[in-house]
């Protein structure tokens, strides 16, 4: 047996650990007001999410970027995207969201994910046959 | 069983006004609801709520516009960056436009007295050149000779170090 067949490379490998994944949260959620049939377009929804940032936060607040990535209309429902350091501002923000315009209304915040496509599925409404 | 400090930040600011006599009306409250409703506008409740936890204006001098402000450790940046938002001061029904300059920030009201009188020598000793003639010249290095810092039994107690860990 040679000396050299026994010596053996150690092997070499590289991990990395990711503390946080992305640097984007995405949130899925949907707007209910007291009164039934009720429709908003984008950029009012946009507006009273900043409006509730700006009653929380203050000008800085509201001066953080999110976008609204997707809106429908009808159900008023949408994805919001913020930045990772800003998530517990704008969900808090939404959490204490009461009214708008004088009209009763709530934001039930169905998921959130740092990564976009886990928004796609959700268990909860999962059928299997 | 551990020693709990409660630490302050004392920000130390000087009031610019267009008109010196206006400087006059300055008293605790006016400088109290400006600073009070700056951070308001710019943090909302939450940064309101935050900084009001020991906010208090602890000395004004309406002769020199010098104020200074105490507040929690944690929290004097909110305050800090709501200064700048300041444009008016509403003093017994009169507002006077001005701005708040900060100066220093210090852990107790001590390190921010002997920071002031530091300014104000340099400050005097920058208005010597321009002093027009000798009487005003006299009076300048006379006020220069005088900045002491006198020492009282309670500002002993509140010595401190300015430690920069946040």
């Amino acid at each position: 047996m040679r000396q050299a067949d026994q010596r053996q490379e150690p092997a070499a490998y590289e991990r990395l650990v990711y503390k946080n994944a992305s640097e984007y949260h995405y949130m899925k959620i949907s707007l209910i007001f007291e009164k039934e049939g009720k429709r908003l377009e984008a950029a009012f929804f946009k507006q009273l999410i900043i409006s509730a940032l700006r009653d929380l936060y203050g000008e800085v607040g509201a001066a953080f970027p999110f976008d609204v990535l997707k809106f429908d209309e009808a159900s008023l429902t949408a994805i919001l995207r913020v930045y990772s350091s800003g998530l517990v501002k704008l969900w808090s923000a939404l959490t204490l969201l009461g009214s708008y315009h004088n009209e009763s209304c709530a934001v039930r915040v169905t998921q959130v994910s740092p990564f976009l496509l886990a928004l796609s599925g959700n268990s909860r409404e999962l059928v299997l046959n | 069983m551990s020693m709990v400090r409660l630490k302050a930040r004392y920000l130390l600011c000087e009031i610019g006004v267009s008109e010196p006599a206006s400087l006059q009306l300055l008293d605790e409250r006016a400088v109290y609801t400006a600073v009070k409703a700056a951070v308001c506008r710019a943090h909302g409740d939450y940064g309101a709520a935050l900084s009001s936890i020991s906010f208090a204006v602890k000395y004004v001098n309406a002769h020199t516009g010098v104020v200074f402000l105490r507040c929690r450790k944690r929290y004097y940046r909110l305050i800090w960056s709501a200064l700048a938002f300041i444009t008016s001061l509403d003093s017994r029904g009169k507002k006077i436009p001005c701005f708040f300059n900060c100066l220093h920030v210090g852990g107790t009201i001590r390190t921010c007295q002997k920071f002031l009188i530091r300014y104000n020598t340099e400050q005097l000793h920058r208005m010597l050149p321009r002093c027009r003639n000798e009487a005003e010249r006299l009076e300048v290095q006379k006020a220069v000779r005088s900045c002491s810092l006198k020492c009282t039994r309670r500002e002993e107690e509140e010595e401190d170090e300015w430690d920069e860990d946040k």
